[in-house]
Order: C-alpha cells, then sequence, then structure tokens
C-alpha cells in the first residue's frame, strides 16, 4: 500500500498548484446549489410535492448537487487520464514500482477525499445559507454513498478515458454522457411527473439510483426498501464498471 | 572507469509479441528475440522503424505481455514479478512525458515519490540532474512550456534522479538540439560509470557507435546480428572505407576504381569514397591510385556502424525477397 501515497501526493500538488482546478473541483456543485437552488426556489416559488411530503425546492436539490460532486469529481478526472494519456505521463507513470491497483486505488481515494469535502462544502452552505435541515443520521449514509457512488463513476469514466483515442470523440462523448445523464435523472426535478419515455430512461439511469438515496437519506423521501434496490442496483453497477476499468486499463497500453 | 561485471543485468529469451487487432490481420512485432545484457554496459537496441524495439522494451518496462517467451531483468521475471522488475529499473518511453501542468521542480518531486525517495534526497539529487543536464534556466517553467528538446532533457534528467541499477532509454535524444544532445550523451556515459546498466534504442547510429559496449541489430522482429559493437562491425563482412582525396576527381579514376568492383563507391569534387569488402580490395585501391596525377593523400577507416546496419539490413531484406 506504500504505492498509494505517491499516486495522492502527484494529485495533491496537480490541484495545490492549479488553484483554478482545485476552485473547479471543489466550488461548481455549491454554486449549482446556491445559484440553481436559489433560483428555482426564490424566483419560481417552486415547492414540490413527493410522495406526500411538501419539500422546499433547496430540500429537494441537496441530493443532485451531492450527486453531481461524485458524478462531475469522476469526469474530471477522466479528462485528467485522457490528458495524461495524451501527453505521455501515464504510460510512464505505468512502468513506476507501484501495482495497477495501488494507482487506480490512489486515484480513487483522492477524489473521495475531494467529494467528501464538496459534500460537506454543500452541507454547509445548504444549513447555513439555504436553512434546509441536514438530520445528523443522514451523515453515515451519505459517507458510504459519495465513497460507492464517485468510484463507480470514476471507474465508468476511466474506462472511456482508457479506450478512447481521440479527444474529439472523447470531449463529445463526455460532453453528452455529462447533459443526458444529469437531466435524464431525479437530479433536478422529480421524474414521476415526466412523459413516460423520459420516466422510464431516468429509471433505467444510475444517477437516479444514488440521487434518491441520498434524498431518502436527507430528508426521508421514499421507502427503506426501494432505497435499499437502487443502493444495490447502484452498487452492482459499480462492480461491472470496475471490471471493465481494469480491462480497459490493460487495452490501453497494447 | 566503466563496472561491467559477466553477471546479466537483463536476460531475453525467445520473447514472442503478436498484436490482434479487430477487423485485421494478427502482427508478429516480435519472432522468438533472445539476448543477454550484463550488469554495468550500456547495451543498444537498433534497428528500422517499426522493427519492433519499443515492443521490446515496452515488454522490459512491463507495459506489455508477451505473447510467449520470457525476459528477466536482475532475475526478476517481468511477467512472474512485474512490481519487483519495475523496483529495480527506471524508463524513458517514446513519448516526451513531462507532467504538463507542473514545473520541472515540481516533475522532479513527484517523480522522485514515486520511486520512494524522501523529500531531502530528491532536493539533492535535483541540484546534481539540474547541473548535469543544464536544466537551470527552465527550473520553474512547466512542462507544457518546455520545447520538446527541452522536455527530452527533463525526462532524461529524472531517470537519472533515482538510483535504479536499470535504466531504459527508448529514442533518450530524439529533438535535442546537437550541444543538449552532447551533453545528454556525456551525462548518460557518466552514469554507466556509476555502474548503472544502460539500454538504449536508437535509430541514431553514431550514438549507438559513441555509447554502446554491446548492442543487438533488430528488423522485422528478428535479431538480426548482436555481440559488441566491433563484433557487430567486424560481422558485416568487414566493410573497409578508404578516402582517396585528389585535386580534382576525374572520370578516368572512377572508372579505374569502378573495375576493382568496389561495394560502393561515391564523390564529391575532389575525395572519393571507396567501401571494399577485404584489406587486399583496399591495397588494391591505393596501388592503383597512388601515381596518379592530382593523387593528394588517402585514409583508411573501418566501415561506420551506420554503414554496417545498412548493409545488414539490406542483405536481410534481399534474403528475404529470394
Amino acid at each position: 500500500m506504500k504505492g498509494l501515497f505517491p499516486v495522492l501526493y502527484r494529485d495533491y500538488v496537480m490541484r495545490t498548484t492549479s488553484p483554478l482546478w482545485l476552485f473547479f473541483d471543489l466550488v461548481v456543485p455549491v454554486m449549482y446549489l446556491l445559484m440553481f437552488g436559489v433560483g428555482f426556489n426564490s424566483a419560481l416559488g417552486l415547492g414540490i410535492e413527493l410522495e406526500g411530503r411538501s419539500l422546499s425546492y433547496n430540500e429537494f436539490f441537496l441530493a443532485g448537487v451531492i450527486s453531481m460532486a461524485c458524478f462531475g469529481l469522476a469526469m474530471n478526472q477522466s479528462y485528467g487520464f485522457f490528458v495524461d494519456r495524451d501527453s505521455g505521463i501515464f504510460y510512464e507513470t505505468l512502468t513506476y514500482p507501484i501495482t495497477r491497483g495501488e494507482f487506480l486505488l490512489g486515484k480513487i481515494i483522492f477524489q473521495c477525499i475531494l467529494a467528501v469535502i464538496q459534500t460537506a462544502l454543500s452541507l454547509a452552505a445548504a444549513a447555513w445559507i439555504l436553512g434546509v435541515n441536514i438530520p445528523s443520521s443522514s451523515l453515515v449514509y451519505l459517507g458510504v454513498g459519495i465513497l460507492i457512488v464517485t468510484s463507480g463513476w470514476f471507474f465508468t469514466f476511466a474506462s472511456l478515458a482508457f479506450l478512447m483515442r481521440r479527444t474529439d470523440t472523447f470531449n463529445t462523448v463526455i460532453n453528452v454522457a455529462y447533459f443526458v445523464l444529469m437531466f435524464v435523472s431525479s437530479m433536478f426535478y422529480p421524474i414521476d411527473r415526466l412523459p413516460s419515455a423520459f420516466r422510464v430512461l431516468s429509471y433505467a439511469n444510475p444517477v437516479t439510483w444514488h440521487t434518491d438515496v441520498f434524498r431518502w437519506a436527507l430528508t426521508g423521501v421514499g421507502s427503506t426498501e426501494s432505497a435499499l434496490v437502487q443502493a444495490a442496483a447502484f452498487f452492482i453497477f459499480s462492480l461491472i464498471a470496475f471490471r471493465v476499468a481494469l480491462w480497459a486499463l490493460s487495452r490501453a497500453v497494447e | 572507469m566503466k563496472r561491467t561485471t559477466e553477471q546479466p543485468a537483463i536476460e531475453v529469451t525467445d520473447l514472442r509479441k503478436v498484436y490482434h487487432k479487430r477487423g485485421s490481420m494478427p502482427v508478429e512485432a516480435l519472432k522468438g528475440i533472445s539476448f543477454t545484457v550484463r550488469r554495468g554496459e550500456i547495451f543498444g537496441l537498433l534497428g528500422p522503424n517499426g522493427a519492433g524495439k519499443t515492443t521490446a522494451i515496452k515488454i522490459l518496462t512491463t507495459l506489455l505481455r508477451p505473447t510467449s517467451g520470457s525476459a528477466r531483468i536482475l532475475d526478476r521475471d517481468v511477467v512472474q514479478h512485474p512490481l519487483e522488475a519495475r523496483r529495480a529499473m527506471c524508463a524513458v518511453m517514446q513519448d516526451n512525458a513531462v507532467e504538463m501542468f507542473l514545473s520541472v521542480q515540481n516533475n522532479f518531486r513527484v517523480y522522485g515519490r514515486f520511486h520512494g525517495m524522501s523529500g531531502a534526497d530528491i532536493s539533492r539529487q535535483s541540484s546534481r540532474v539540474t547541473e548535469i543536464f543544464g536544466l537551470q534556466d527552465v527550473l520553474n517553467m512547466k512542462g507544457s512550456e518546455l520545447s520538446g528538446g527541452q522536455k527530452r532533457r527533463v525526462q532524461v534528467a529524472k531517470t537519472f534522479l533515482v538510483d535504479k541499477p536499470v535504466v531504459f532509454l527508448d529514442e533518450a535524444t530524439t529533438g535535442m538540439d546537437s550541444f543538449n544532445k552532447r551533453e545528454t550523451l556525456e551525462a548518460i556515459k557518466h552514469e554507466a560509470s556509476r555502474g548503472r546498466t544502460i539500454v538504449l534504442t536508437t535509430h541514431i547510429l553514431e550514438e549507438a557507435e559513441e555509447l554502446c559496449d554491446s548492442l543487438a541489430i533488430v528488423n522485422h522482429g528478428r535479431i538480426i546480428a548482436s555481440g559488441s559493437t566491433q563484433e557487430v562491425k567486424s560481422s558485416s563482412l568487414r566493410l573497409i572505407t578508404v578516402t582517396l582525396t585528389f585535386n580534382r576527381v576525374t572520370s578516368g579514376v572512377l572508372r579505374k576504381l569502378e573495375r576493382l568492383k568496389p561495394h560502393k563507391i561515391a564523390h564529391t569534387e575532389d575525395t572519393i569514397d571507396v567501401q571494399v569488402r577485404s584489406e587486399s580490395v583496399a591495397m588494391d585501391v591505393l596501388n592503383s591510385v597512388r601515381s596518379m596525377r592530382g593523387f593528394r593523400h588517402f585514409e583508411v577507416a573501418a566501415a561506420s556502424l551506420e554503414d554496417v546496419f545498412m548493409d545488414i539490413v539490406d542483405r536481410q531484406e534481399r534474403a528475404g525477397d529470394t
């Protein structure tokens, strides 16, 4: 496990020598929460009726923001992989005296640390600025969920970065994935009132699964059984993504 | 003073690599190559583009798995024990692999950490390689701000920042200007003199001739010549170059030399290079011109590695055609 530390050190140096990157990594979801949330909550006066509960838009959106933190970080990391492969440093790193497992695990741990910081900032902003009640019982679920969700999306996007060769193809796929996966989900709005085709796609979207679990933990909306099923589904999705990422990593050097 | 020992640092046995690509025929990049590199020597893997050099280096640095055969670095099998093998080596790959968003100084720090160095060791060794490779002026520049040659120098400097017994340099001087190249070659020689084993691939044969203790020439995935640099040079049917200088080269002189059936003949306005395959023909060349009017002087030299390389590859290509 000694090989983890240089991976963490490298990402730490990368971030701390680029304040803009650090800002983007840490603050973007909070900005979404404050600007998007406040905008919908105040300007449009939206309240959300969900499974017999009435939530303010900020209460509803907070789970989406935490999902966005995990999802967005994994996507940024995949850009990092792509740039590293383009510059050749990715291949050189694979000749360093660390295992492939330490390399991937180090990357995941760093992303998880950032995701936890992002979530903490989002929760603090939600509680202190927007007045959202954060039940302390939700924190354990959020903590475990953040680790699994960040890892699952990390494996997914890393696979794309390992397998795709052309920058334009990669950029297009990532941008379309970002747009579709975030907006065809329960991240920004409840999906039960959407057109049926849209609703089916949203239910099949892993972003919906973990957003609903985070929302259940934060607001109590939804049944425990449903949250468990969705959590299990995302866990299986992560395991499959892990297998694919290992395969893609071995393909990347061929 | 070099510290070469008979103990092998690298042993490659019957190494094969076949690339399978969907929708196209499998490509056999290595067709069973074998070679041994002694500890403390500089070994050159030479060959034209696509010969299989980089594939061999990728297998030795554990980036690729061979289809069959084995490779060992300091007795550690690169397939069975890749981590142990990586602990014994460092590598410059063909890409200009520097951290684009980090300064050169931070590139050294990160590289050193990956190789288990302490902060104090990194500082000390950074100063050393900065001086050896003349990187003082670019130390605070980011990787993305460096020229291709500067990136390459930083890359080579990184490998000498860490004290690994085996160093792989894949086309290490690509993109460097002649001044930087000279400094880099001197640095490589200096590091080899400290007992490191260095494996380099290059298509610049002058470099190989200057640096290498032994070498292997690879073409179409096979080794077509190997041994000490002198052995390889002499394996090519003893090519000898006779350089003749005249006041002015005339067609009569050229006709006379052509009759001796030399391997190759080339001339300028006042000089003729005659390549022959034996000392006796070289003597015939000298005898045929020494009393001619306008003849000024001559030089006799063994053929350069480049001549030998071209000759060996050419002979193999012709043998393959027939």
